[in-house]
């Protein structure tokens, strides 16, 4: 009698052991699982913050719109207003054979804030066609990337260059 | 049954160590992005060219080549108008545009920034103060990033040092 309750005391004991092992496996595993889908979530917002600051350089370092002095001599930070009327033309005739592989799906902004001007140079929006063949975008989220620029003018200065203040923003489409 | 009670200490201190690591990630490309956004603002901002109305007309000073450059050299003349923008005194005039500036991008995209300009008058001397601009919170006790130091040489004035700080 005393042995075979000694024996199910220790059964008791062992069996909440393993209750309380099983318990906190159990959490583990949904704290496991709610983690993955923050880091997933988080993993995804970073690697398309990331492209977003790769285009913006590729934005402030291209040729078509870089301001250059003597030699071409590049000028940091700058955009040559008159290279940028033009390269709006040429950025959609050659986007899909040449931009495109440059800044993917992408929207790229111009904001001049002294003549509070806008120009979109670049919108290649992520789209999908529905079964009644009208074309609705196809993304999630527009992340957006803001570098303030000086925006040369020749022919405003009269002779001389004329710096304005003005602000690029490279958004892309996930 | 002591080793199924290891067990589970054992399980319990692995997620613990999970979880401190995970929470420990260093956001390096925000670091990045504030940095570059520093410098291009302080760069395109000593860069541009402001309106002011002189005796012979309209002229178009640099804000950091000629503005700035006149604050340090005159910083103490009342009488520091050789760009006469609207009368005001070169270094109001500075302070007035760069605040401007920085409210009008930094400020309006959410970001808290500290930007300052000191006179530099040689060695051993106690730096001069000729602009400091914060927004409405500043960067106390938030992680920040800095432009780097943005050196002009005010004639013989000295050297004028402007950093801006970046912070979320």
């Amino acid at each position: 009698m005393t042995i075979n309750k000694k024996g199910q005391m220790q059964m008791t004991e062992t069996i909440a052991v393993l209750f309380i092992f099983f318990v906190l496996l159990l959490f583990g595993i949904i704290f496991y699982y709610k983690y993955q889908q923050v880091a997933v979530k988080e993993k995804q917002e970073e690697l398309l913050a990331a492209r977003a600051m790769d285009t913006t350089l590729k934005m402030l370092f291209l040729p078509e719109l870089m301001c250059t002095k003597r030699e071409a001599e590049p000028e940091d930070n700058c955009i040559d207003v008159l290279k940028m009327r033009q390269a709006k033309a040429t950025f959609r005739k050659y986007m899909s054979d040449y931009y495109f592989g440059i800044f993917s799906y992408a929207r790229i902004r111009v904001v001049d804030l002294v003549d509070k001007q806008e120009l979109v140079l670049y919108d290649k929006e992520k789209t999908k066609v529905l079964d009644n063949g009208t074309m609705v975008g196809d993304w999630e989220k527009l992340e957006k990337t803001y570098f303030v620029v000086t925006l040369r003018d020749e022919i405003k200065g009269q002779g001389e260059a004329r710096y304005d203040l003005g602000y690029i923003e490279v958004g892309v489409y996930s | 049954m002591i080793g199924l009670v290891i067990i589970v200490i054992l399980i319990t201190l692995g997620m613990l160590f999970m979880a401190i690591f995970a929470l420990k990630e260093d956001p390096q490309k925000k670091i990045f992005t504030r940095k570059g956004l520093a410098y291009s603002t302080v760069s395109a901002g000593m860069k541009m060219n402001i309106e002011c109305n002189d005796e012979v007309g309209k002229v178009y000073p640099q804000l950091g080549k000629d503005i700035l450059d006149q604050c340090a050299q005159d910083y103490q003349d009342p009488l520091c108008i050789k760009y006469n923008c609207e009368g005001k005194h070169c270094c109001q005039v500075f302070n007035e545009t760069m605040s401007k500036m920085l409210n009008s991008t930094l400020g309006g995209w959410g970001k808290s920034f500290e930007f300052s300009a000191r006179l530099v008058q040689g060695k051993g001397s106690i730096p001069v103060g000729l602009s400091e601009i914060k927004s409405k919170d500043g960067c106390q006790g938030k992680e920040r990033d800095s432009s780097g130091l943005f050196p002009i040489q005010a004639g013989s004035a000295g050297l004028v040092e402007s950093v801006l700080y970046i912070c979320d």
